[in-house]
């Protein structure tokens, strides 16, 4: 890689490691564990770099791999402590800033719902939560965009009733 | 929780997140940069580990088809009919067997993490449950197990011992080789009699892919 091609990488990195976080949140509960998949992650995106294809949009192909490396990797009976060990020199990756205490609830009582979901809903969901059109989120899952939207709904009634119901 | 509350709490996060510093990513790419192949080796290992197997496999099983191809034509004898029969039909399913297997090494190298996530998982799901494919397709070739010591004898005389014993039971394992071919899938993995026969530690990943393939084609149909 050129270093203006690796500065331009870094940087997209940059710009979307909120992304590649929640994704690793949504996927992960343990810390390790989630550094691991950021790793993984950022490593997907540099690998496939040359892969990209421009027919699609940048952040569509993005959510494509990174959702594919959480999903493979949520799946794996074991952790992907090979990639890492090799290594020896990890990621290091600063722990994020608390927000107000109510704030704080929702996010957990939000992260606590995605959890429970299974692997492609969850991926749905935080495509729903990304303000991804129907269209775009059927485009990265590979489903139908009126399945997208019944899927969608049907998750937005079960978490409505969660959060009444703890609100309660 | 409105969609625009929700929504709002997914901002916070995101603002949240946003603070959090990935602090060594220039030094991590830089090394990932110098340690490229190893890398690469070392990602894909778990496929790689696959494909590996799955190539030693169609080593074997072309072994096994040459040492079978060796006795039928040591063997091409009027009296030998049935032994050269069954052992040709042998030869046939493991023929398939192994170009089930080049079929999953191709597949494996051209798994592709920016394709569709239903089409990436499929595919992987499907790689992982593969095994399964195979074995049902060596099912098949159980009723000649049964045929290669039948002599034209038995068969044009009423031999009540081949009538009564041999030839019924080969019946049955025609019977049964089809009934597991045609029902050896994911959509029996919660069956009794599929968890009895597939039940064991190396079988679990395999019939976890198999319930999550299971899952996938709920997640592709229009509800």
């Amino acid at each position: 890689m050129e270093q203006a091609e690796q500065q331009a990488f870094l940087a997209l990195i940059e710009q979307n490691k909120g992304i590649i976080f929640k994704i690793c949140n949504s996927y992960c509960k343990d810390r390790a564990d989630r550094e691991d998949l950021a790793q993984e992650i950022i490593y997907q995106l540099w690998k496939s770099g040359n892969r990209f294809n421009t027919d699609y949009k940048f952040t569509t192909w993005m959510y494509r791999v990174a959702l594919n490396t959480a999903i493979s990797h949520y799946r794996k009976e074991k952790k992907t402590a090979e990639l890492i060990s090799i290594d020896d020199h990890p990621l290091e990756i600063e722990d994020s800033v608390d927000t107000g205490h109510e704030t704080q609830v929702q996010i957990a009582q939000l992260n606590q719902f995605i959890d429970q979901l299974k692997e492609l809903d969850k991926a749905l969901l935080l495509l729903y939560l990304e303000e991804k059109s129907h269209a775009e989120i059927a485009e990265i899952i590979g489903i139908s965009v009126s399945n997208v939207s019944t899927r969608i709904n049907r998750i937005k009634t079960t978490l409505k009733q969660n959060f009444s119901a703890i609100n309660k | 929780m409105e969609d625009m509350e929700l929504k709002n709490v997914w901002k916070s996060y995101e603002n949240q997140l946003e603070q959090a510093r990935i602090l060594n990513l220039q030094s991590w790419v830089l090394n990932l940069e110098t340690k490229q192949s190893v890398q690469l080796m070392k990602a894909k290992t778990k496929l790689n580990r696959l494909a590996r197997l799955k190539s030693w496999m169609v080593v074997a099983g072309i072994a096994w088809i040459a040492a079978l191809l060796f006795l039928i034509l040591n063997s091409l004898e009027w009296k030998k009919l049935f032994f050269v029969l069954s052992l040709s039909m042998i030869v046939l399913f493991t023929i398939v067997a192994v170009v089930v297997y080049i079929y999953h090494v191709r597949l494996i190298r051209s798994i592709d993490n920016s394709e569709s996530i239903v089409e990436a998982q499929e595919k992987t799901a499907k790689l992982q449950s593969s095994s399964l494919q195979v074995v049902r397709i060596l099912f098949l070739q159980m009723p000649f197990y049964t045929t290669w010591f039948y002599t034209w004898n038995q068969v044009t005389e009423p031999d009540p011992r081949f009538w009564l014993i041999s030839f019924p039971i080969t019946l049955f394992f025609v019977y049964l080789s089809l009934w597991l071919y045609r029902n050896i899938n994911y959509k029996n993995i919660n069956k009794r009699w599929f968890r009895f026969l597939f039940n064991g530690p190396e079988w679990t990943p395999i019939m976890k892919a198999m319930s999550f393939m299971q899952e996938i084609e709920e997640f592709k149909k229009n509800v």
